[in-house]
């Protein structure tokens, strides 16, 4: 399935306001929603972060269906990085259903993520804060929180989806870390 | 894995048709209007000063010098400019090397050394049709140029001719006049293109193309141009005012005495011909049995000399320029 | 035009001066659509590849071709390769608009409202005397005038070691985006291994004069691991092909060549490698090679 560039835009970058997508009468073509950042020190790779970045915008709805994705020129001039890797970052978001790209005019979102209930975020929490009272106790400082966490979702990842190539994630960027 | 799609590209011939020559002209002028200017300078001061010594010249040849052998001629004209006319012509014969080292040598050089040729020899116009282009385009401009100045020098320089002052097969203005000049300014050019391809250095070829242009005319004054054509031989001692003495020589009995120059003449005539005698050395000597011989150039083949010198320069041009322009292709990077 | 056509492919080049040989058995085929970069040390013979490449040298053994099968260095290469040196060369007397005129002379396409719009949109006055512009300027002038004639392919050697950190990015951005608008290929030498892994997907490593790897980056990276464990097992990888050992009194990092799914040993975590890393440590083991592997065959172009 190819994934069209889409349109050119005069280099600038594609921020605009949540509301961009605009039920205005002017026949504009809508800038996304979002813009993307690199964090070069952060050892993830490139495509994986903008992948986050796009999950991580559903999540806090930042992204709805119907919006669009950054265009990849506009990605590519404000980032100064390879356009196989956005391409690669849109086609994963669409393996993962998440994406779909109309030829001519750029990538859209296309389904949320799965929510996870008000109530089962609440359980999750409780008992992660139990567990970190644990870990607290047997003496593990958070560094070594974070380790074994990271480690246990790496080798979570490997279980359910094979061993991948490149490491699982280093956790969101909200949730605090060390 | 597959790599960004790419968009259609417009169709391009197969097999390119190359650029055209006349590209060249403006990039030609562009890059080289320093050079070009300097040698318009240095003809163009030049030339403003023949012009207005010229007048001078002429006005007073006209004047003076009817007849020639007046004493007013020899006072008011040869007296008066003849040495200024031998400056002159010393002068000019700096020109072509100039004009060669400083025109010809920088063309290739600079671009190997600065780098540019970096950029000038992966430009789709193709390095060898750049190469031949900018160096036809400039050496036809600098051949035209001095061509056209030693035209003016042939105007300033008659008066001289007409009063005997200098014949125009002499050493002294033979290469400035007629079509030597521009030959040699040809010649320059090419030995200073030639020299900067082969050092890659615009200051190190400028100093070979002045080395190497002066031995080639040190080698073409002293020995080659008097060879074009063999030399009559007489021994007649009149000879006419328009020939070029090659050499002199006395002979007795059918052989080989001494030169005309040096202590064996200085000690033949001490001998025969002590304090004043009548007539000239040659005609004492006569009476001693010393016949002189003289090896000549007649007048008349001032121009066959000046066909054979261009000649052979220009085709020496030829030579260096593709010489230059084969090692720009054989990608000596 | 085929899309998997190769832009550089090269068997068995070499290229000497004088007794010693810049590059040796190279064989190499790059292809379209990517950024390659050529890394390595000093001296490896970066600079000549690329040379070879655009036709500005002659190879001393072996054979070069571009652009799908022509000959580096013929009219219809010279036509798509626009090349920038190292130090980006201009003509200092030039004006930066004698070099868009110069440009457009000597080639075929020169997008000339192209380039005036983004010189405007750098700040790069078209009246100043091209020596006169800062190191960044006279970069960005010299890849403005290569972008503008609508290449092919892009090569570039070294092309952001003069550069400060934003003039640096601001280049590479306009080289990515060009990807994007026109679909150019790009193979650009460089020394920042930093910066590669945002910027590269094809991956050529030259040590010594000669190819110690190449592939796609993803190709290579996930051909790799880091196995770290006890330092007293380390001598037990003899049927692994290990290319960096680094150990410790009690803790060995060993850098292997194996497949994602190859097991690990008990008692040993294994962990993927950055490119950074991998680069490094090859470099760092000039007898390491990984064998080279062309993206596809040489194509058979039919135009």
């Amino acid at each position: 399935m190819t994934i069209d560039k889409g349109d050119k835009l005069p280099a600038g970058g594609a921020g605009g306001s949540p509301a961009g997508a605009g039920e205005g009468t002017v026949p504009r073509r809508p800038a996304s929603p979002i813009e993307f950042r690199l964090d070069a020190a952060s050892g993830v790779p490139t495509y994986l972060q903008l992948v986050q970045q796009v999950e991580h915008a559903l999540r806090l709805g930042y992204l709805k269906p119907g919006d669009q994705l950054p265009k990849v020129r506009d990605v590519v001039a404000s980032l100064a990085i390879n356009p196989n890797t956005v391409l690669k970052a849109y086609r994963d978001l669409e393996a993962k259903g998440l994406a779909a790209g109309r030829p001519g005019q750029g990538t859209f979102v296309q389904a949320g993520l799965s929510q996870v209930t008000l109530p089962e975020l609440a359980g999750l929490r409780k008992s992660l804060l139990g567990w970190l009272a644990a870990a607290d106790e047997a003496g593990l400082d958070e560094n070594g929180m974070v380790a074994l966490f990271t480690s246990a979702l790496r080798d979570f990842h490997e279980r359910r989806s094979g061993p991948r190539t490149r490491g699982g994630a280093a956790g969101d960027g909200t949730e605090g870390v060390a | 894995m597959t790599p960004l799609t790419m968009l259609a590209r417009p169709e391009e011939d197969a097999r390119l048709r190359p650029l055209p020559w006349r590209r060249m002209a403006w990039v030609t002028w562009r890059q080289h209007r320093f050079a070009l200017g300097g040698v318009t300078v240095l003809l163009g001061a030049f030339a403003v000063y023949l012009w207005l010594t010229g007048l001078q010249l002429h006005h007073a040849y006209a004047t003076a010098c009817h007849p020639v052998s007046s004493l007013a001629c020899a006072m008011n004209f040869t007296g008066r400019y003849g040495i200024t006319g031998i400056f002159v012509s010393v002068a000019l014969q700096a020109v072509p090397p100039l004009i060669g080292a400083f025109a010809g040598a920088p063309v290739l050089a600079r671009e190997l050394e600065t780098g540019t040729f970096r950029y000038a020899w992966t430009q789709a116009f193709g390095r060898w049709r750049w190469a031949v282009a900018k160096l036809v385009l400039l050496a036809v401009a600098v051949a035209a140029a001095a061509e056209a100045f030693s035209l003016l020098f042939s105007w300033y320089n008659q008066p001289f001719f007409a009063a005997g002052y200098v014949i125009p097969l002499s050493t002294r203005v033979f290469d400035l006049h007629g079509i030597a000049f521009a030959a040699w300014t040809l010649a320059a050019f090419a030995i200073g293109v030639l020299a900067g391809m082969l050092i890659r250095r615009v200051v190190p070829a400028i100093a070979a193309t002045l080395a190497v242009y002066a031995g080639l005319a040190l080698a073409t004054t002293v020995y080659l141009r008097e060879h074009y054509m063999a030399p009559l031989i007489t021994s007649r001692l009149n000879l006419p005012g328009s020939a070029w003495v090659v050499s002199q020589w006395y002979a007795k009995d059918g052989r080989f005495a001494f030169p005309s120059r040096g202590s064996q003449l200085v000690s033949a005539l001490s001998r025969y011909c002590p304090g004043n005698f009548d007539g000239s050395p040659a005609q004492c000597l006569s009476r001693h049995g010393y016949t002189q011989w003289s090896a000549y150039q007649p007048g008349s083949r001032f121009w066959p000399f000046q066909w054979i010198e261009g000649g052979w320069l220009l085709a020496l041009s030829v030579l260096l320029i593709a010489a230059a322009v084969w090692l720009v292709r054989r990608r000596a990077a | 035009m085929s899309m998997s056509m190769n832009v550089i492919e090269a068997s068995g080049l070499g290229k000497r001066y004088g007794g010693t040989w810049a590059l040796r058995e190279c064989s190499l085929a790059i292809p379209a659509g990517h950024v390659a970069a050529l890394v390595g040390p000093n001296g490896a013979g970066k600079t000549t590849l690329l040379n070879l490449a655009v036709g500005l040298a002659a190879p001393s053994a072996g054979g070069v071709t571009v652009l799908g099968g022509l000959p580096a260095g013929s009219p219809e290469a010279l036509d798509g390769i626009a090349f920038v040196a190292q130090d980006t060369p201009v003509y200092r007397n030039l004006s930066v608009a004698d070099m868009l005129h110069l440009t457009r002379s000597l080639n075929r396409r020169f997008d000339q409202s192209y380039a005036r719009a983004r010189l405007n949109e750098l700040g790069i006055p078209l009246k100043r005397k091209a020596g006169r512009l800062s190191g960044g300027q006279q970069a960005q002038l010299a890849l403005t005038l290569a972008l503008a004639r609508r290449p092919r392919l892009l090569v570039l050697d070294e092309p952001v070691a003069m550069l400060d950190p934003v003039a640096r990015h601001d280049f590479m951005a306009t080289v990515l985006a060009a990807m994007v608008d026109d679909g150019v290929s790009v193979v650009l030498s460089s020394h920042v291994l930093a910066e590669l892994e945002r910027v590269a997907d094809y991956l050529i490593l030259l040590s010594r004069g000669r190819v110690q790897m190449a592939g796609e980056v993803d190709d290579l990276l996930a051909g790799h691991r880091i196995l770290t464990g006890p330092a007293a097992e380390a001598g037990n990888f003899a049927e692994r092909p290990v290319v960096h050992a680094s150990r410790a009194e009690a803790q060995a990092h060993l850098l292997i060549r194996a497949a994602a799914d190859d097991p690990v040993p008990p008692g040993w975590e294994a962990h993927p490698v950055s490119l950074e890393e991998l680069v490094l440590a090859y470099l760092r083991e000039p007898g390491a090679a990984a064998l080279p592997g062309p993206a596809r065959e040489p194509s058979k172009v039919t135009r």
